[in-house]
């Protein structure tokens, strides 16, 4: 498949340059992507679900490691898989039905030597586990290998029985099942604002006063909806040193009406007293609840518990990980250039390497990212409604299943 | 063998030793002439030795290489403290003969002594014997039968966690791998037999599982605070090391057993930094530590655990300076228990050696476990994946409900 | 694919769309790098990793260019083979194509063979393949174009960055010399472009109501460019360097009136590798991120992860690590690269596969691939190339550079600043860094004679350089002498500068800027530059003038060109150089009496007579600038000297001219010739040969003097 590889080539190349800027941009990217990977990939006879899982494993890993630190590609790739085994599973399950029912008729003792305890009820609840993560059910029931087994032999006694048109149908809606679930996908993640947005009238009130941090869309949205709803509040900015995406928002909230505070990061903790409420947008929501979010934040949500001002983060389901943060400061941040911070032609002579003893007095660190624990997070508020920290990992659980965090276990052990 | 280092041996008095004789003398004796095997009734009450918990004999054979010479001193220590008391389940353990209704008990047993075996994987051996001995004829039958040597084993050492946790397991997987899914009771026996068997292998692999998964949370330059002799930490370390990661470890001593010399000594054979810690030294180093790792006996419905005396005080202590305690334990851990507070469970209860002969009237604090609260743990390595505390209570309802 | 349709479409309104192509100049036309560099062109040097190549044509990419073309001339095979490897040659979004050349030794060379293709058709972005940068193109073109649709003789667009204005900074930074531009602050025109502290003319302050002098720029050599740019390095095939040639020529230009303008960035990087010591200063901003997203960590060029720690360390997969070695701040580690215990590695890049042994100090080197470093050696601020083998206890000091395959000894100490190779030095050098350009074609040739013969097999090598024990007994290599001219070695090394040498570049900086202080943006007449002191020049430039003034002439002579009009020319070059009137007049009279030697004649009275026919044919010229009595008396001068040196056959005639001069087109007066006469009384007798010839003349002279007064009184 040429083709297919020149796509992935090129995506992972925008990706890698970091052409595609923004979760949600990246997300809706990936989807899409791997839609076109999905569309394009010739499905054999038999296990389908797993050619196309196999397929789009081998791409999203490349992806990831094209763009680690964008934790949505991954999320994306993930939650894809997820819909082709759902869908798979949904193909089976009803494909079982129609084999138990030819079964009475079919010369099916052969089936039956090969396969004596592996009754098509016990088949649909292999089945049926395999899309949830390894729990204590699951410690005693089946060998490990467990998610084979209902892939293949949907295929392997779907050929047995099946007539040749059936087949091919089959194949095919498989396919068009997924692209259809995918499809949806992709909606969801466009409408993820609108979605969190109308949740804004149960969260603000009248007369209060909310204080975010640089810019993010899907805040943007959530204080309009509620000046829509005719809520009248104050929001206080504060501006998000070093790119100063504070700024653009106070515009796009006074463009809207809104009363409008632009203040410095600094000035967040004076401030803080007089907020009733906390709301900024993320970069990411790990699975402990934890949070990648632009840099500032740790200082803001350490301010809000320090008052008990209510700390509450929006975002698409999309920037739900299903991964812990394991040294988050460093290994999921990026540094970016300290010219944002400096002007190099100012600073040229502190970055003189060649006097003194080679290396310069003057280092600059100009992080993107702040993990902020989830002990300091109040409340996520997603496109499924609000939620408490340690409930996440509940949502990733119906986003996602288990065999693909592997997915990314491979690649980090491979870096 | 650490504790024939010589400093162990000061620390073990001549007066231990010659009681230690005493009583090994007395063992072949009780091996010559083997008394005639209890019935199942008998031995649910007579069966545990009151001043040490059987759990805690499981772990000193496990941590010892030579079983029965470790046992034996925990032992003389013990009758040299209290009374005298006869060691019926040593005869136990080296009756080996199995015979048709022997019982549940003197298999577990025989497995326990296995020192890379788990209790866990004991206790299902166990049952499963019970299941191959079995005449039951229905599914109904064999789970009554099954119900009460479950029973008998739980009863029999209250204060093992993971004991009761993988009984529980084991039954609730018996009741849920209904004849109705199997064609007949044969085949659904003989899956059940399968099953078990193969469950020392599940509890190997999950160990690899809980080692992988915590790989990417040791970080190169870290140092890791470790309280207690845990074969799953000791695993999740060494397969670090292979990995050329480097780290140092911080161990505590972990007295009175001193599992944490063991645990360095483990460590320097793998030749990453070690460095040991008196128990009381932890709140002192603690500022250079990046992590807290430590085993458990048992994690409970809150999400807490229970482990070796000392965890709860490390956990406050990394709590306070803000630093990560991680938990690592196979998911068969899992117990129904959710302790209130410290007390509020069986305590398991072990000997304690002063160096000096306390007065009677001093009274010692032998319990051998804590309970660490769910707020001080900040995540689970599990061969589930790695869990928050929440997510523990929740896989117990799922499972249980 | 899709993406090249989609562009199409976009672009269909715009109907002049022309694909925005640039061109890269994989050679570097220069020897500094030397003698890495005769083993690998300088493109594939590794910068950080990567070869310095793949940093140009990945920005060019990020930047829009959608064709590249991409000059190579030494070692041309080399660089074709790495764009096939790196896939390059088959990227979708920018179509690169390689234009060979082996015959180029200039910049201007490249741009003529460019030319001759008849490639470019639009604006096109000029680059050399050692520049590094993340700048945007986009404003900068937008600007260009802007301009050029106003004035088609806005040909180019140079970017500039702001640096501090420290006498010392561009010296320690890159290694370049201090840069004096004049720019129109309002139109960004580039007036004026200086490598040192030479006043600017006045013309430029008349001319100009408004000017920026600016001594903190730093040139990026970032050209956007008309296509007219190639034409004119055609026209003018003695443009060779881009920058003294061609910009400069363009600035005095005033016939054809092109002009370029500058483009200055802000917050985005841009410097080119000149030399070892911007090589060191630009990895390290690399390090550092200025350059970001073109650094380490993110996966721009497709090669193997490396992971970003806390402190600047960077690590790739598969290192071994001794847990007791110490990886200093601002690193880069390898994959595959083992470090032993007890060893301390700071401000470095160790490249893939290198095995360090313990008790090894690393500090501010640059270590590329499979390079051996065993136990206990010693390595300040050095640069080893691949497969490099330091055996134990071997110390590097500041400033080596240890070229391919090179094996030190053990307990060999190399003295700092050295560089080794297992290619002997070249005999014959170019000791003259002015003409270092010129003369590289001989370096050229050679290189590729070299390069061919790398092929030869490895232990032929190894046995050739068994012999060498140059560099300890059981090394292998030859230490290059340090050149002649270049004994400051030091300001282009890797090294840091030492302290008393950067005490002594200063002071030297303040001496030269004894001038008012030149203030950022500062345009008013106190400004104007200090009257010109001849000794301060050098005699380089006065050469390098002289030449340009004859060549003019000359052009003059053959295309008869109007006197005004060689006189605007010769007005320019004296800008350009900063000459002072009398230098014009001198260079003009020394091109006529050229001229007249070099027309055939058969014996001196014919020659007298070419001569006397060209001064009379060309005394209105001369007689321009001949205003005063100082030029007067430097064109004797002038004259004198070419009689004792260059063109001996004109020494009988020095009277004669002398007299012609004086009486018969009235360009030298009386006063001038007795005043050069008692300059020369008092020096030597060898000097006096001419002084003693026109005697009679002089006496003459002077009793003609007398008589005009007494006849007055």
């Amino acid at each position: 498949m040429p083709d297919v590889q020149a796509l992935v080539n090129d995506f992972v190349n925008k990706l890698r340059k970091r052409k595609i800027e923004g979760s949600q941009a990246t997300a809706r990217h990936t989807a899409e992507f791997l839609r076109s990977v999905i569309s394009q990939q010739r499905i054999p006879y038999t296990n389908q679900a797993g050619a196309l899982i196999d397929s789009v494993k081998a791409v999203g890993e490349q992806l990831i490691a094209a763009n680690p630190v964008e934790l949505a590609v991954g999320n994306v790739v993930r939650r894809v898989l997820h819909i082709i085994r759902e869908e798979d599973l949904s193909l089976t399950t009803a494909a079982i039905g129609d084999l138990n029912i030819s079964d009475g008729s079919d010369d099916d003792e052969n089936d039956r030597d090969d396969r004596p305890v592996l009754s098509a009820a016990a088949l649909a609840a292999a089945a049926r586990k395999t899309l949830r993560p390894p729990s204590l059910h699951t410690l005693l029931e089946d060998v490990p290998n467990a998610t084979i087994v209902p892939l293949s032999s949907s295929g392997g006694d779907s050929e047995g029985k099946c007539k040749s048109a059936d087949k091919s149908s089959r194949i095919r809606k498989l396919k068009h099942d997924v692209i259809e679930a995918v499809n949806e996908l992709i909606q969801d993640i466009d409408t993820c604002h609108e979605q969190i947005a109308e949740q804004a009238v149960e969260h603000i009130h009248q007369n209060e006063v909310i204080l975010t941090l640089g810019r993010s869309r899907t805040v943007m949205e959530f204080l309009c909806a509620a000046k829509e709803k005719k809520r009248s509040f104050r929001v206080f900015v504060a501006e998000g040193a070093p790119r100063y995406q504070g700024h653009v928002l106070a515009k796009e909230l006074v463009a809207r009406g809104l009363q409008t505070t632009v203040i410095t990061d600094s000035a967040v903790f004076a401030m803080i007293s007089r907020v009733n409420m906390v709301i900024v947008g993320a970069h990411a929501i790990m699975a402990n609840g934890g949070l990648i979010a632009p840099v500032g934040l740790n200082m803001v949500a350490l301010a809000a518990q320090r008052h008990a001002v209510p700390f509450v983060v929006v975002a698409g389901s999309h920037k739900l990980c299903p991964l812990y943060p394991h040294n988050p400061e460093v290994l999921l941040n990026e540094l970016k250039s300290p010219s944002d911070l400096l002007d190099f032609g100012e600073f040229s002579d502190c970055l003189d390497f060649g006097s003194g003893n080679g290396e310069p007095q003057l280092h600059v660190v100009n992080p993107t990212f702040d993990y902020v624990p989830p002990n300091l997070v109040s409340l996520f508020i997603t496109d499924t409604g609000g939620h408490n920290p340690s409930y996440m990992y509940r949502l990733i659980a119906d986003y996602y299943s288990a065999d693909d965090l592997v997915l990314q276990r491979k690649s980090a052990a491979g870096n | 063998m650490w504790y024939r280092s010589p400093s162990f041996i000061l620390d073990n008095q001549e007066q231990e030793k010659f009681l230690l004789r005493q009583q090994l003398d007395q063992q072949n004796d009780d091996v010559l002439n083997p008394p005639p095997p209890p019935s199942m009734s008998e031995i649910s009450i007579q069966n545990p030795n009151p001043n040490i918990s059987a759990y805690y004999q499981t772990r000193a054979a496990h941590h010892a290489v030579v079983t029965s010479d470790w046992l034996a001193q925990a032992q003389a220590a013990v009758s040299g403290g209290v009374t005298g008391e006869d060691t019926v389940e040593k005869v136990e353990e080296d009756d080996r003969v199995v015979e048709k209704g022997e019982s549940v008990i003197e298999e577990f047993n025989s497995w326990r002594k296995q020192p890379d075996l788990a209790e866990a994987v004991a206790a299902i051996r166990a049952l499963a014997s019970v299941i191959r001995s079995s005449k039951a004829t229905t599914m109904m039958e064999l789970e009554i039968e099954l119900k009460k040597a479950s029973d008998s084993l739980k009863s029999w050492d209250a204060t093992s966690i993971s004991l009761t946790a993988a009984c529980d397991l084991f039954m609730r997987y018996v009741t849920r791998t209904s004849a109705l899914e199997y064609e007949d009771f044969n085949s659904a026996r003989s899956r059940l037999m399968e099953r078990a068997e193969k469950f020392g292998e599940i509890s190997y692999k999950a160990r690899r599982i809980i080692s992988m998964l915590s790989q990417d949370f040791i970080f190169d330059g870290c140092t890791i605070l470790v309280h207690g002799f845990s074969r799953v930490v000791l695993e999740v370390l060494k397969t670090a090391a292979q990995n050329k990661k480097s780290f140092r470890v911080f161990c505590t001593e972990g007295r009175p057993d001193r599992t944490g010399l063991r645990f360095s000594n483990e460590m320097a054979k793998l030749d990453v930094p070690v460095k040991l810690l008196i128990d009381s030294a932890v709140a002192y180093s603690m500022d250079e530590v990046d992590m807290v790792f430590v085993g458990a006996d048992g994690v409970v419905e809150s999400g807490g655990i229970i482990n070796m005396m000392g965890t709860y005080q490390i956990a406050l202590v990394a709590h306070s300076l803000n630093k990560p305690v991680y938990v690592a334990a196979e998911s068969y851990k899992f117990a129904r228990l959710y302790p209130l507070d410290q007390k509020d469970m069986a305590p398991a209860l072990r000997p304690i050696d002063f160096g000096v002969p306390v007065p009677s009237k001093v009274e010692i604090e032998k319990s051998a476990r804590d309970y660490t609260p769910p707020q001080y743990l900040t995540l689970l390595f599990t061969d589930l994946g790695v869990l928050t505390p929440s997510v523990v209570s929740d896989e117990l309802i799922q499972l249980y409900l | 694919m899709v993406r090249r349709t989609s562009r199409a479409a976009e672009d269909a309104d715009d109907l002049t769309h022309v694909p925005l192509q640039a061109i890269l100049l994989a050679d570097s036309f220069a020897t500094k790098f030397r003698p890495i560099t005769l083993e690998r062109p300088k493109v594939l040097l590794p910068l950080v990793g990567i070869p310095m190549i793949d940093y140009s044509l990945e920005w060019l990419e990020s930047a829009g260019v959608e064709e590249v073309f991409v000059f190579c001339c030494a070692h041309s095979k080399q660089v074709i083979q790495h764009l096939a490897k790196s896939q390059w040659l088959k990227n979708p979004d920018m179509a690169v194509t390689t234009i060979e050349s082996h015959n180029s030794i200039s910049a201007g060379d490249a741009m003529r063979v460019i030319y001759e293709r008849n490639v470019i058709h639009g604006d096109f972005v000029l680059v050399t393949g050692d520049t590094v940068s993340n700048m945007s193109l986009a404003e900068a073109l937008q600007e260009h174009k802007d301009r050029r649709k106003k004035d088609s003789n806005a040909v180019m667009t140079m970017v500039v960055k702001k640096s501090k204005p420290s006498p010392i900074t561009h010296q320690s930074r890159l290694g370049t010399d201090e840069l004096f531009v004049a720019i129109n602050p309002d139109t960004k025109q580039l007036l004026s472009y200086e490598d040192n502290a030479n006043p600017i003319d006045k013309s430029l302050l008349s001319d100009n109501s408004s000017i920026s002098l600016r001594n903190n720029m730093q040139d990026c050599y970032i050209d956007i460019c008309a296509p007219e740019v190639l034409s004119l390095f055609t026209d003018n095939f003695d443009y060779q360097h881009l920058r003294r040639d061609f910009l400069k020529g363009l600035l005095v230009d005033e016939i054809t009136d092109y002009k370029i303008y500058t483009h200055e960035i802000h917050s985005s990087y841009a410097a080119k590798v000149e030399n070892f010591r911007s090589y060191d200063t630009i990895s390290k901003d690399i390090i550092h991120r200025w350059t970001y997203p073109l650094v380490p960590d993110v996966q721009y060029f497709g090669s193997s992860a490396v992971k970003l720690g806390r402190q600047g360390v960077y690590s790739a997969s598969d290192i071994g690590l001794s847990s007791n070695a110490q990886i200093g701040p601002f690193t880069l580690i390898g994959k595959g690269t083992s470090v032993g215990s007890n060893s301390k590695v700071s401000n470095s890049i160790i490249g893939e596969g290198c095995k360090i042994g313990s008790n090894v100090s690393i500090e501010g080197s640059h270590i590329w691939n499979n390079v051996t470093i065993e136990d206990g050696c010693k390595l300040k601020h050095a640069i080893l190339c691949d497969g490099v083998v330091m055996k134990a206890r071997a110390v590097l000091e500041p400033g080596v550079i240890l070229s391919f395959k090179v094996v030190i000894g053990k307990d060999f100490v190399v003295p700092a600043y050295s560089k080794v190779s297992l290619y002997e030095q070249p005999i014959f050098q170019d000791s003259d860094e002015e003409l270092e350009y010129a003369d590289s074609s001989n370096g050229m040739a050679e290189i590729s004679s070299i390069s061919a013969s790398t092929g030869m097999p490895d232990g032929e090598l190894v046995s050739r350089a068994a012999e060498a024990s140059e560099v300890g007994a059981d090394g292998a290599g030859y230490i290059w002498s340090v050149f002649e001219g270049r004994e400051e070695e030091w300001r282009h090394s890797v090294a840091p500068i030492s302290e008393d040498k950067l005490a002594e570049l200063l002071q030297a900086a303040d001496d030269v800027l004894d001038v008012p202080h030149v203030e950022n943006h500062q345009h008013s007449e106190e400004l104007v530059a200090p009257s010109i002191d001849p000794e301060n020049l050098t005699d380089d430039n006065i050469d390098e003038f002289e030449k340009e003034v004859e060549a003019t002439f000359q052009r003059a002579v053959q295309e008869n060109i109007k006197d005004d009009n060689v006189v605007l020319e010769v007005n320019s070059l004296r800008l350009s150089y900063n000459m002072a009137a009398a230098d014009c007049a001198g260079a003009l009279f020394y091109s006529v009496m050229k001229l007249a030697v070099e027309t055939p004649h058969s014996s001196i009275s014919e020659l007298l007579h070419n001569v006397t026919r060209l001064i009379r044919k060309w005394a209105k010229l001369l007689k321009y600038y001949l205003s005063s009595i100082d030029e007067e008396i430097e064109v004797i001068l002038k004259f004198e000297e070419m009689c004792t040196e260059s063109t001996k056959e004109l020494s009988p005639l020095f009277t004669k001219v002398l007299q012609f001069l004086y009486e018969d087109v009235d360009l030298i007066q009386e006063e001038a010739i007795l005043s050069w006469e008692s300059e020369k009384m008092g020096a030597d007798e060898v000097d006096r040969v001419f002084l003693k010839q026109a005697e009679p003349f002089i006496q003459w002279l002077k009793t003609a003097q007398e008589e005009d007064s007494e006849e007055e009184e």
